[in-house]
């Protein structure tokens, strides 16, 4: 169990916050064409925002930084499509991250791409400014199902690009996959997974597939032209992919992430962990000083808000930010509860419960969770340490739920 | 107003043959509601009502009329509700009442409501005026229908006056012979005053509100006041008229209709069908009140979250005044905990009854499937009657099971009589007899079981007959059947408010839907949950629930926290209306699936 001895740090309302270096999320809502299943603030035909886009990101950066220079480990491009901005463009971002954080040396920089919007040249320039770590969406090894996906791809573009990102000096590479897909058996998912493997990353997400309002494949299903995944069909495919993937030397750290030891996503491991973040970008969330921040959803507001000349807005706000929201300790205690336990092996520590809210865990959850112990959906491995059993990873929304309040 | 001037008369039909249209006509020809407050069946003013394109509760207005002769008329009138459901609206309203408008739609001509309300009005010797309305409608026939009407209802169909209540066309006639045919009301206004409580509804500032009909003398505000029956004294807080607002009065003499506001906080003390007289030297014998209304279903209501049952009882008391059908009384059930056991007219009533509850009171209600009321005669001798499937005593102390049986005539074109056959046959129902009413329709009667009329009859009797059929129905008697107790369990624990009582061929055949409707309406839990129907000690169906094996969202990074959040917040507030029956949770509908046992599916 690795220990997390953060200093108490500045309280609110019976929180002490760690004092934990940042973590920093960048949003970029660009795609060429959207996937049917995709519910993301994203906008395609509007890559002619993505020169003024970069420009207010670096202006939004340093509004925010302020003087502070404050520490900051890990730098997340997320979409959208983030390849889809060239890396002179992001260069001038990262020299900027540089100057106004106190950026540690082996900083993790991800950028996600998207197979065939990349070339050799692409990826060669985007290692040589610092991005050390590539997230390929891949979805499928499945013609049928990246064409019901409208994903624009095949499975020879990923291979391609896995291959000339290892040329171009990536050690780290991510792929992601999707299963519980309406009409998938077995063995397709059997043959997806099979496929990923061969092309070798690092680390693996695998998202079962969630129908989100509004999209495509949600209507198909209520309209009946395609039937509603079948969750325990699911449950068979999550638990031979993670028997196949320990057998293949990977290690799963989240409910929905596995990666080769000491390669788990230290950027995505903050937001489990509830320590801050920033959120920049259009409709980017984040979660530092305690306040949870929304940022305006379009481009171009998002564009003409920074461009906006503001006075001083309190930290970690900028010119852009639609909602500020303070968390106050009830909601910190869920919160840390829902994305804590998400985390299989380390879950929840108690000792750090105990810092950050000054409370016994058992005195605020004793009832929650003894009953869901005795179903078997968490167990406590260590007397520092609740998590979930692996039944209680697939039953994950019946445990989180034990901790909302009505 | 001299008492030959005033004339008292309901108008009564069939469900939608427009007699609250009619209504609307007479309201504005006689100046009582002015253009701006004017709008379609203004006397359906409850918002049900409205919404559903029916009126529900019989309502009393005051018009005055200048009629031809040059005189002016007080006009009181009843609109009423056509639905079999509230017959027992209709014959209150009609006790109120000298005469009666009979009003058929020329385009459907004359149907079960029609018939059984028109007896209503000659069993108490009210005088009866014909009216064929929708006229103005292209498939309207009101030549053949007054024909129809002498000659299935013996009124000469030259008196039959032929309007449309959509466009006003001789609705004025209609007032004419109102004034002409129906005799004032007598009474002498020298003795003692009496009133007749007809309706009753609750206000908050004024108390329970008493519709009454003066039977002789003058009640004048500030008398103090009896109730004959309750004994319940009281100071009125006002006197007043439906115009059709309430309307302060300085007066209501005998053969008039109006409202007394009995400040009476306590709605038992004042009951529909009680006398009013005056405290002092007042009338000795009380009028005849009413028969009770016998209810023929029944469903336990109970409140969705415990901690409202003092709500339920209170806002079943004050619906009580306001309907005054409805009987009810406390009941317990392991599963569902504290409620009542509700009785009702029919089916439609029930639903209306659990809607008014929950709007007018913000009350959420589960209803249990409805039952009949069943004599059971035990081997001691004692008969005891018992209206829930729960309360039926052990088997073997029982020697026969009785069920209410029903009379019921079938209006349809002749077309749809094979379709009726079949259907009623299927709901152990028997073959009375067939006439002609005219070269097309016929009347069909039959013997049914209650029982299976309750569960979606008059639903399949409209689908089968594409609605062009009407249904009136009686009680019969009760019969001796061969009857045993459906038992659910649900994870081995026997569910109460999910048995019923069925007859003993039927129990295989309605187990297996049962537990299979059951089984599709009760979500996955962390177990595997086994349903089962039984028979006593035999199993004769059983399913299992399987366990929930997968319910977590794959995604969660910094931006979807919140909205997580908010999903699992409002999945949570969901379960809360959730029954627990041991360590399973049940939906609401779940309860209700009885009723939907033949649905193909
Ligand atoms: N065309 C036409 N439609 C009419 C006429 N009278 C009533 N209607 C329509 O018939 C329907 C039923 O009218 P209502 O006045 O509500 O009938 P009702 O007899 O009061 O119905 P219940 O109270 O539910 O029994 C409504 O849609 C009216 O608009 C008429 O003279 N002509
Ligand atoms: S690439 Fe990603 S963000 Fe873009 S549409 Fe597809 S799923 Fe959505
Ligand atoms: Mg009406």
């Amino acid at each position: 169990m690795p220990q997390r001895p953060y200093a108490p740090g500045s309280v609110t309302s019976g929180v002490h916050l760690p004092e934990s270096p940042l973590a920093l999320y960048y949003h970029i809502p660009f795609c060429q064409i959207r996937c049917t299943y995709c519910a993301f603030n994203t906008y395609t035909r509007l890559e002619s925002l993505i020169p003024g886009y970069a420009e207010a990101l670096i202006r939004e950066t340093r509004l925010v930084a302020g003087s502070a220079r404050r520490p900051a480990v890990t730098i997340y491009f997320g979409g959208g499509t983030p390849s889809l901005i060239p890396p002179r463009l992001i260069a001038p971002l990262l020299d900027a991250c540089a100057e106004v954080f106190d950026l540690a040396p082996d900083v993790e920089i991800t950028l996600e791409a998207n197979p065939g919007t990349t070339d050799r040249a692409y990826l060669q320039e985007l290692r040589a400014i610092g991005v050390n770590r590539l997230s390929v969406g891949m979805q499928s090894a499945h013609a049928r199902e990246l064409h019901l996906f409208a994903r624009g791809h095949g499975v020879d573009e990923v291979r391609e690009t896995v291959t000339l990102a290892r040329a171009a000096g990536f050690e780290n590479i991510s792929l992601d996959l999707i299963y519980g897909v309406p009409q998938q058996t077995l063995d397709m998912w059997q043959t997806s997974l099979e496929t990923a493997l061969d092309i070798g990353p690092d680390h693996l997400s695998m998202y079962s597939l969630g129908l989100e309002d509004g999209t495509p494949m949600q209507r198909w299903v209520e309209r009946g032209h395609l039937p509603a995944p079948d969750s325990d069909l699911a449950a068979d495919m999550y638990e031979w992919a993670d028997e196949r993937l320990a057998r293949a030397g990977f290690e799963q750290y989240e409910i929905s992430n596995w990666a080769r030891p000491g390669l788990a996503c230290r950027h995505n491991l903050h937001y489990w962990r509830s320590l801050p973040y920033l959120g920049l970008g259009a409709g980017a969330h984040g979660y530092a000083g305690g306040k949870r921040t929304v940022t305006v959803l379009h481009p171009a507001h998002y564009i003409e808000r920074i461009q906006q000349q503001p006075a001083p807005l309190p930290y970690p706000a900028s010119a852009a930010t639609d909602t500020i929201e303070p968390i106050d300790a009830r909601q910190a205690m869920v919160e840390t509860m829902m994305m804590g336990l998400r985390l299989v092996q380390e879950g929840v520590a108690l000792s750090t419960f105990r810092a950050w809210f000054g409370r016994d865990l058992w005195e605020v959850y004793g009832a929650e969770l003894d009953r869901l112990i005795a179903f078997g959906l968490v167990e406590l491995p260590t007397a520092d340490q609740v998590r979930l059993t692996p039944r209680g990873r697939l039953l994950g929304n019946h445990v989180f739920a034990e901790f909302i309040q009505e | 107003m001299n008492q030959s001037n005033i004339r008292n008369f309901s108008i009564i039909a069939h469900i939608d043959h427009g007699k609250s249209t009619l209504a609307d006509r007479l309201l504005q020809l006689t100046g009582t509601i002015s253009e701006r407050e004017m709008q379609e069946q203004v006397l359906d003013s409850m918002e049900l009502e409205r919404e559903r394109g029916v009126t529900i509760k019989a309502s009393a207005v005051r018009m005055e009329y200048t009629a031809h002769d040059g005189q002016t008329y007080e006009m009181n009138l009843i609109d009423t509700p056509g639905h079999v459901d509230f017959s027992y609206e209709v014959s209150r309203a009609l006790q109120a009442c000298e005469g009666a408008i009979l009003v058929v739609d020329s385009t459907q001509g004359i149907e079960a409501q029609t018939l059984a309300n028109l007896y209503v009005a000659l069993e108490q010797d009210l005088e009866i005026l014909a009216v064929v309305n929708k006229i103005d409608l292209p498939a309207a026939r009101p030549d053949d229908i007054a024909q129809e009407i002498e000659d299935l209802l013996g009124l000469d169909a030259a008196d039959v006056i032929q309007v449309s209540a959509k466009t006003g066309i001789h609705v004025e006639q209609v007032l004419e012979a109102v004034v002409q045919h129906i005799p004032p009301p007598k009474g002498d206004l020298d003795a003692p005053p009496r009133a007749l409580i007809f309706d009753s509804h609750y206000d908050p500032y004024k108390g329970v509100i008493a519709y009454v009909r003066v039977a002789e003398g003058v009640f004048k505000p500030n008398t103090t006041l009896r109730l004959m029956a309750s004994g319940a004294v009281l100071e009125p807080i006002e006197l007043g008229i439906f115009s059709p607002n309430m309307k302060p009065v300085q007066s209501l003499a005998a053969g008039e209709v109006g409202y007394i506001a009995t400040g009476l906080k306590t709605v038992r003390e004042c009951r529909v069908g009680d006398t009013v007289t005056i405290a002092q030297s007042g009338a000795v014998e009380p009028l005849p009140g009413y028969k009770h209304a016998k209810p023929m279903v029944f469903a336990g209501f109970y409140p969705s979250d415990n901690d409202d049952y003092d709500d339920l009882r209170d806002a079943l008391e004050k619906l009580q005044l306001n309907d005054a059908a409805l009987v009810y009384e406390p009941e317990t059930s392991q599963a569902l905990n504290f409620g009542f056991r509700v009785g009702f007219l029919g089916l439609f009533h029930m639903d209306i009854v659990q809607e008014r509850l929950e709007r007018e009171y913000d009350l959420d209600i589960l209803a249990t499937a409805p039952s009949v009321e069943y004599q059971v005669v035990l081997r001691s001798g004692e008969v005891i009657e018992i209206t829930s499937p729960a309360d039926l005593p052990d088997p073997s102390t029982i020697d026969e099971i009785r069920e209410p049986w029903m009379s019921i005539e079938i209006f349809a074109p002749e077309e749809f009589i094979g379709p009726i056959m079949e259907l009623v046959t299927k709901k152990r129902g028997e073959y009375l007899s067939m006439e002609y009413l005219d070269q097309t329709r016929v009347l069909l009667k039959y013997k049914i079981p209650l029982a299976e009329m309750i569960i979606d009859f008059y639903d399949r009797l409209k689908s089968t007959t594409r609605g062009y059929a009407s249904l009136d129905y009686h009680f019969d008697e009760y019969r001796t059947e061969n009857l045993v107790r459906l038992d659910v369990l649900v994870n081995k624990l026997p569910v109460d408010a999910l048995a019923m009582i069925v007859h003993e061929d039927e129990a295989f055949h309605k187990g297996q839907r049962l537990v299979s409707r059951l089984k599709r309406t009760i979500p996955r839990q962390l177990f595997e949950v086994p349903i089962q129907a039984a028979v006593g000690k035999h199993v004769i169906s059983r399913a299992n629930v399987k366990a929930l094996r997968k319910d977590v969202l794959a995604k969660c990074y910094g931006g979807d926290i919140t909205r997580k959040k908010k999903l699992l917040e409002k999945q949570k507030k969901g379960k809360k209306r959730l029954k627990m029956i041991g360590n399973v949770e049940v939906p609401q509908e779940a309860f209700m699936a009885v009723l939907r046992l033949d649905d193909d599916d």
